[in-house]
């Protein structure tokens, strides 16, 4: 007797590739998720506006009672570093893919460049740290840092330059993509819209060489934010963890910073087009291939964590120096470890396990949660490295190495506040910025319309994509 | 008195008729250039092609930066001649960092300016235009410098198969 093979309807593990959209029905659409807001829209961005002024207030308070105390201020700079991770990573899915020419991009490029507009967050919670951070000569004495020879307040002179710079780059880069959504806007919006769409669209009709040079412009600042986003991360990690450690160095520490903020960028953005699909009814515009890509970027980015983490580990452990052991004491095995333990869980052994199904990956729900999986080991992996560093007293500034490693520091009241208020003005931030352009770039779905084509392949189906440039 | 033209198309291929008819009929190229809702491929419709000149803007600013810097470097250090650890005092190699920076800055710098210039915007003369062209229609605009030639062009764009032509 022949064994047949069993028969299987070939569609039910394949995808459909997405049907096409008329050019007209993508203007209609995208410029009606713009016009009013929902009740429950209105009800979230008030209570995000709440939480954001209370974040405010708790900030001015935690000044007025702690201005005084340093270590008191380590959860505020984990949670900087957290908000650089998201609001920065995120827009370089707005240019690494497309730079790649990838196909699948182009619906997410708009949200990822409206995650830079967050970057307001970022700076306002910045701004008590640079008062805190000591100056380069303490007690008449020069401390160990990477400013040799610097004046004496170079590291918070360039870190706020740094980041109102990556906040002005991600503007651009949002910009210079928006101009022939502005036209749409100033052709087809009504009232104050059509006014903005008119003023910000200078001009645009669409010819060749304004197509032309909206590519340049997008590679350029494409390249300039990715330039600027490193020398941020570069700037934060070494001023703010490693200058206030004594006998902290760490060659490692800016790369794993780095691209585990791309991890978290990637993450927050699969989150946020879960959210836009699934609450504006843009299931027909934002395909299940885009979450899948993510995912495949997402899983690498996942494991490039455990990499650079090992990379640095490894140093230490087999250096075995007095600040080796005193760094490992404060980072990894001394009064956090509970962070440690926790945010590796999160940021990288869950998530691995999660996003190493390809099942998983094809799925929207399953990326959506791998993603919230992660936001949460990275905000747990700032702790450690953030709160840690600054529960060092400024008084051990010049030791050599650390001698005494302080004990665990706990979130106070303040800090929660500042948390969930800086996080929400993130947020609101996002959701005002739908509202005011098309959260999917309408001249990219039109040009992946115009360039791919579902077909029927042999017995299976296909998309079709022209790739000309 | 200058006029500008517009033949609205719904489809790719006709206007990409109306823009070999106007060639053929002795329109001077760049006069007539192809509008869309998104960009096409480049030579779509067989258009004219300008040649931009975003390359000479980062080559002069970097050049001007590398000359700055050799003279920074140069002049600072023969105005304030110290022997460092044995080194000559126009030591090559502690000149080449702040030589590389300021050439890279000049050449960023430049490449800014050179992509606002070349973008042309803001372009406060849009001519002929049309909503629809948002919309997934495509336009062949033709800038004329008197009405002389306008039947002309109207015809071309006629026979290629506009829907609607537009004047202003």
């Amino acid at each position: 007797m022949v064994n047949l093979p069993k028969k299987e309807n070939h569609d039910s593990h394949h995808t459909l590739p997405p049907e096409n959209v008329e050019s007209s029905v993508i203007v209609e659409d995208l410029i009606a998720t713009t016009n009013g807001a929902s009740k429950s829209f209105k009800i979230i961005a008030i209570g995000l506006g709440i939480m954001s002024v209370l974040g405010i207030i708790a900030l001015v308070l935690k000044w007025i009672n702690y201005s005084d105390d340093s270590t008191r201020w380590g959860y505020v700079a984990a949670l900087v570093s957290f908000l650089l991770s998201i609001t920065g990573g995120a827009p370089m899915v707005a240019m690494g893919p497309v730079m790649a020419k990838a196909n699948w991009v182009r619906p997410l490029t708009r949200l990822a460049a409206i995650f830079s507009f967050a970057g307001v967050s970022t700076i306002i919670v910045l701004i008590p740290l640079l008062f805190l951070l000591p100056p380069l000569v303490v007690d008449g004495t020069r401390r160990r840092s990477i400013w040799f020879e610097a004046p004496n307040y170079s590291p918070h002179i360039w870190g706020i330059i740094g980041m109102v710079l990556l906040l002005i780059t991600g503007i651009a880069l949002f910009y210079s993509a928006a101009l022939p959504d502005f036209a749409v806007m100033r052709e087809n919006s009504t009232g104050w819209r059509q006014k903005l769409g008119k003023k910000l669209a200078r001009g645009w009709v669409g010819t060749d060489s304004q197509w032309r040079t909206l590519r340049m412009r997008i590679g350029m600042f494409g390249t300039f934010y990715f330039f600027v986003m490193v020398m941020v991360n570069f700037l934060y990690t070494t001023d703010f963890a490693q200058g206030v450690v004594p006998g902290y160095r760490d060659a490692i520490y800016t790369l794993y910073h780095t691209v585990s903020s791309w991890q978290g960028g990637v993450a927050a953005l699969v989150i946020a087009l879960w959210i836009v699909r699934r609450n504006m009814k843009l299931e027909k515009y934002i395909h299940l291939d885009a979450f899948w890509s993510l995912g495949r970027l997402l899983f690498a980015l996942t494991l490039l964590w455990i990499y650079l983490f090992y990379s640095s580990f490894i140093v230490f452990w087999y250096g075995r120096s007095e600040n080796d052991k005193a760094t490992l004491d404060l980072l990894v095995r001394g009064p956090m470890i509970w962070a440690f333990l926790a945010g590796a869980t999160f940021i990288w052994l869950v998530p691995w396990w999660i996003l190493i199904w390809n099942r998983v990956r094809k799925s929207i729900n399953g990326m959506a949660i791998g993603s919230c999986v992660i936001i949460i080991g990275l905000l747990l992996d700032r702790i450690r490295l953030f709160v840690s560093a600054w529960s060092v007293p400024q008084e051990f500034i010049h030791q050599k190495w650390l001698k005494q490693i302080p004990g665990t520091i706990y979130p106070d009241i303040f800090d929660v506040i500042i948390a969930l208020g800086s996080i929400s003005l993130s947020i609101l931030m996002i959701m005002l910025m739908t509202k005011i352009i098309p959260v999917l770039s309408i001249w990219q779905i039109q040009e992946f319309n115009l360039l791919s084509k579902p077909i029927k392949f042999i017995k299976g189906h296909a998309t079709l994509i022209a790739k000309p440039d | 008195m200058s006029i500008s033209m517009i033949g609205l198309f719904q489809e790719a291929t006709p206007a990409a008729d109306a823009m070999d008819g106007l060639k053929n009929a002795g329109f001077e190229l760049g006069s007539f250039d192809v509008l869309t809702g998104t960009p096409y491929p480049e030579g779509a419709f067989g258009e004219h092609v300008p040649q931009h000149r975003l390359f000479r803007f980062p080559a002069f600013g970097a050049i001007i930066g590398f000359t700055l810097s050799l003279f920074l470097t140069a002049a600072t250090q023969l105005a304030y001649p110290l022997v460092t650890g044995g080194k000559p005092i126009l030591s090559i190699f502690a000149m080449l960092i702040i030589m590389y920076e300021l050439t890279m800055l000049s050449g960023v710098i430049a490449t800014v300016i050179g992509i606002i210039f070349e973008s042309r915007l803001p372009n406060l003369k849009m001519g002929a235009y049309d909503r629809r062209i948002t919309e997934g229609w495509i336009g062949v605009v033709i800038n004329l410098e008197d009405e002389s030639r306008a039947d002309d062009a109207e015809k071309v764009l006629n026979y290629a198969g506009a829907v609607e032509i537009k004047k202003a």
